[in-house]
């Protein structure tokens, strides 16, 4: 599996600011692989996905020391829109993604094809698909600012998914949904996992990233303080006095072992914590 | 270092320039039906240009003045002749926000000046000549009042409009003021005029 | 297929017709208009009138005729106050009527059918080209003849931003009734409740912007390449029917205005 994006050093700061967004950091993100990037509000999460898709100097201007380094080459050397057809990138707020040209969710999902010069049929067929992948066939014909939040966060992912690129960045996609839209935003990102598309994506929701996710990096006050295989990570207690979040079933797994329990691996997910807890009563019935 | 800022007009509009000009025309539609439901004597349509006039110059002004004058006729088309005066007031607001003339008060002072007498030169040959010098809106009222008690048609038209010009371009400008005020200025530096407006801005882009 | 379903079929043949004939035949009318306006009956433009009354058979025939009146009912006020000041406030030496205090003069009368009737024409088939014509159709056909998609892009989201912010502004209204502020009653309290409506109304959807900005980015928007449009605007077939109509009415109509003038 080849490196796809690489933070050699990376330093930034946004102009009128005087305190780096982002400081010193490096890691590489493989091809195929899930990451999830987990820290507190303002630690950096969304710079670190800006600075990934090159918005971050592009865009918000600012000053980047270091180099990020996409297939290779620093994101600053790339023109406009050149990375549009290799990165999707969903925001946080499902109402800003409208185009707020088109009528029709399916137009919509179609907005970015129509923009690259795709040939008809082929549009027709692709949004089809892909509005059959994200569960929104059945709202097709309806007006995209007419929809529910979660609604509206399907055919964002739609209008992403339809252009296949081949790196998912995602800004905490489900903040401002309810229990039920976030469900649906998980299925359609593990259904990309299933595809192997390298995904990146910011979220608060550890279970889920337990649940779902490849590797997981730790930001805190800019820097990236950890980062490794989700197991590693997830079930290392010591991030809790960093502030970090941890799956309930990690700080579960922990607190039995305070009490005596011989765990040997902290869980990290329900699945693993059922597994423990089954072959302990398998034990302690023979004991 | 004095950099010398050239003003592209590829710069001007910018896709950020082009997502501001509906916002833009809409702040007018809302001012209007104001104007409308409440019969003022003052047009409140013109805050929206002269909010992206300030931020992105004259260009993208005068094309906001127009878009907004052709949506407006749409459901309206009696009024479109005016759209004339809606494009000068985005030229000469941007030009005078390239020019920093929003900056102090007595600067402000002559703006408000200068746009209302461009609005009023523009405005009254197009009140004359296409609707005779009266059309039904409140102003209007007046200079009918005035052509009535005597006064020729042209000073009537000219004064009542270069008064109520002048108000609704105080309204205007203050109300803009206070907008780009309130926008973060990180928001702000990202239009092509925006510099304008953030305190200290060339002490830190280091 | 989803994209037939995007463009909605008109039944009615002339509402049908394609954008840019619709357009020829909006210039035609105007010449039409201009060349009539000139003939005058005993210092009358009278002919206008007439042509006028082709408004609302244009808008029954073409389907709308339920769209007429709503939709006149501004121009109506906006023209009848023209009509009633000039003629009132035009002056010449021949009085028609006087009642009490008012006098109608003829050179008002006649200035006042002038005006309002040229203004009345004009608005009328503006109005009728833009009642048949869907916003997204007049883009596309606008597109078609050379306009930037950016362009189009700006009008068609201006719309539906008005609708947006129009939503938004009454519920900063409801918040502000709930939180005491007043926002009925007499001009100057309904004018204080409109500015810190405004305010927080444009500083919000500029904060939005940047990443509508982004996401535009994402899709392709500024990637320079010739554009799909999966709306197709299909001519009804009339096309050529009804611009040949057009053109022999307004050749009947200027030869009609010449011959006046040499016979």
């Amino acid at each position: 599996m080849g490196t796809v994006v690489e933070f050699k050093n990376v330093t930034y700061t946004y102009p009128l600011s005087e305190k780096p967004a982002i400081k010193n950091m490096s890691f590489k993100i493989e091809e195929g692989k899930f990451y999830g990037v987990i820290g507190e509000n303002g630690s950096g999460k969304t710079t670190l996905c800006s600075l990934v898709r090159g918005f971050a100097p592009d865009f918000y201007k600012g000053t980047l020391e270091g180099e990020v380094l996409v297939d290779g080459k620093p994101t600053t050397e790339y023109g406009p829109g050149e990375l549009a057809l290799k990165f999707g990138y969903v925001f946080q707020n499902p109402f800003n993604q409208i185009s707020g040209v088109k009528d029709t969710v399916f137009e919509e999902v179609a907005f970015g094809l129509e923009n690259f010069g795709f040939d008809p049929d082929e549009i027709e067929q692709r949004v089809t698909d892909v509005m059959e992948l994200t569960d929104i066939t059945a709202i097709a014909l309806k007006n995209p600012f007419e929809l529910s939040g979660g609604q509206q966060q399907r055919v964002a992912l739609a209008s992403t998914i339809v252009l296949k690129p081949d790196i998912l960045v995602i800004d905490e996609p489900t903040s401002q949904l309810d229990p039920e839209g976030t469900e649906s935003v998980f299925k359609i990102i593990s259904e990309m996992k299933n595809e192997h598309k390298t995904i990146l994506l910011v979220e608060h929701k550890v279970d889920l990233l337990a649940e779902y996710a490849d590797e997981i990096l730790v930001l805190k006050d800019s820097e990236l303080i950890k980062a490794g295989p989700k197991q590693e990570i997830l079930s290392d207690i010591s991030l809790l006095k960093k502030n970090v979040q941890l799956p309930q079933m990690s700080i579960l797994g922990n607190e039995l072992r305070k009490l005596g329990l011989p765990i040997k691996n902290i869980p990290i997910t329900e699945d693993q914590a059922v597994d423990i807890v089954k072959s302990h009563l398998a034990k302690g019935g023979k004991s | 270092m004095i950099e010398k800022k050239k003003h592209s007009i590829k710069e001007d509009f910018s896709t950020l320039a082009l997502l501001t000009m509906p916002i833009a025309v809409a702040v007018n539609f809302v001012g209007s039906q104001i104007h409308h439901a409440l019969s003022l004597p003052l047009f409140l349509d013109t805050i929206g240009t002269f909010f992206v006039s300030m931020l992105c110059g004259p260009w993208v002004g005068a094309l906001t003045g127009l878009i907004g004058s052709l949506v407006n006729g749409i459901t309206n088309p009696s009024g479109i002749p005016f759209a004339l005066t809606s494009i000068s007031v985005g030229l000469v607001a941007g030009f005078l926000a390239r020019a920093k003339m929003f900056d102090t008060w007595w600067k402000i002072v002559i703006s408000i000046a200068l746009t209302s007498l461009v609005s009023t030169i523009v405005s009254a040959p197009i009140a004359v000549l296409v609707y005779g010098g009266v059309t039904s809106s409140t102003d209007s009222l007046f200079a009918a009042t005035l052509m009535a008690s005597g006064v020729n048609i042209w000073k009537a038209v000219i004064g009542t409009s270069l008064l109520f010009t002048c108000i609704d371009r105080i309204i205007a400008i203050v109300v803009t003021r206070l907008i780009i005020k309130v926008i973060p200025a990180r928001n702000l530096i990202k239009y092509s005029l925006g510099n304008n407006y953030v305190k200290n801005s060339t002490s830190k882009t280091a | 297929m989803f994209r037939e379903k995007l463009s909605a079929v008109k039944e009615n043949p002339i509402a049908a017709l394609y954008p840019t004939t619709k357009g020829w035949i909006v210039i035609l009318y105007c010449i039409c208009v201009t060349a009539l306006s000139t003939v005058k009956v005993n210092g009358y433009a009278l002919y206008l009138i007439p042509l006028f009354l082709m408004i609302p058979v244009l808008f029954a025939v073409s389907g709308i005729w339920e769209k007429f009146f709503g939709f006149f009912k501004s121009i109506f006020i906006f023209v009848a106050f023209i009509f009633i000041v000039q003629t009132l406030l035009i002056r010449s030496d021949a009085v028609l009527f006087r009642f009490g205090f008012l006098s109608i003069y003829e050179d008002g009368l006649q200035h006042a059918i002038f005006l309002c009737f040229i203004i009345l024409n004009i608005a009328g088939i503006l109005l009728w080209l833009f009642q048949t014509t869907e916003t997204k159709e007049m883009t596309y056909a606008l597109e078609k003849m050379g306009m930037s998609y950016k362009a189009s892009f700006v009008f068609l989201s201006t719309f539906q931003m008005i609708e947006v912010l129009g939503k938004s502004s009454k519920t900063i209204m409801n918040a502000q009734r709930a939180r005491g502020i007043e926002t009925e009653g007499n001009i100057i309290v309904r004018c204080k409740a409109f500015f810190p409506m405004i305010v927080p109304l444009v500083v919000s959807s500029i904060m939005n912007t940047e990443e509508r900005v982004l996401t535009l980015e994402c899709r392709g928007f500024d990637t320079k390449c010739p554009k799909t449009r999966l709306l197709e605007l299909k001519k009804s077939g009339n096309e050529a029917k009804a611009i040949v109509i057009s053109v022999i009415v307004t050749a009947a109509v200027l030869i009609g205005r010449i011959l006046l003038w040499v016979l």
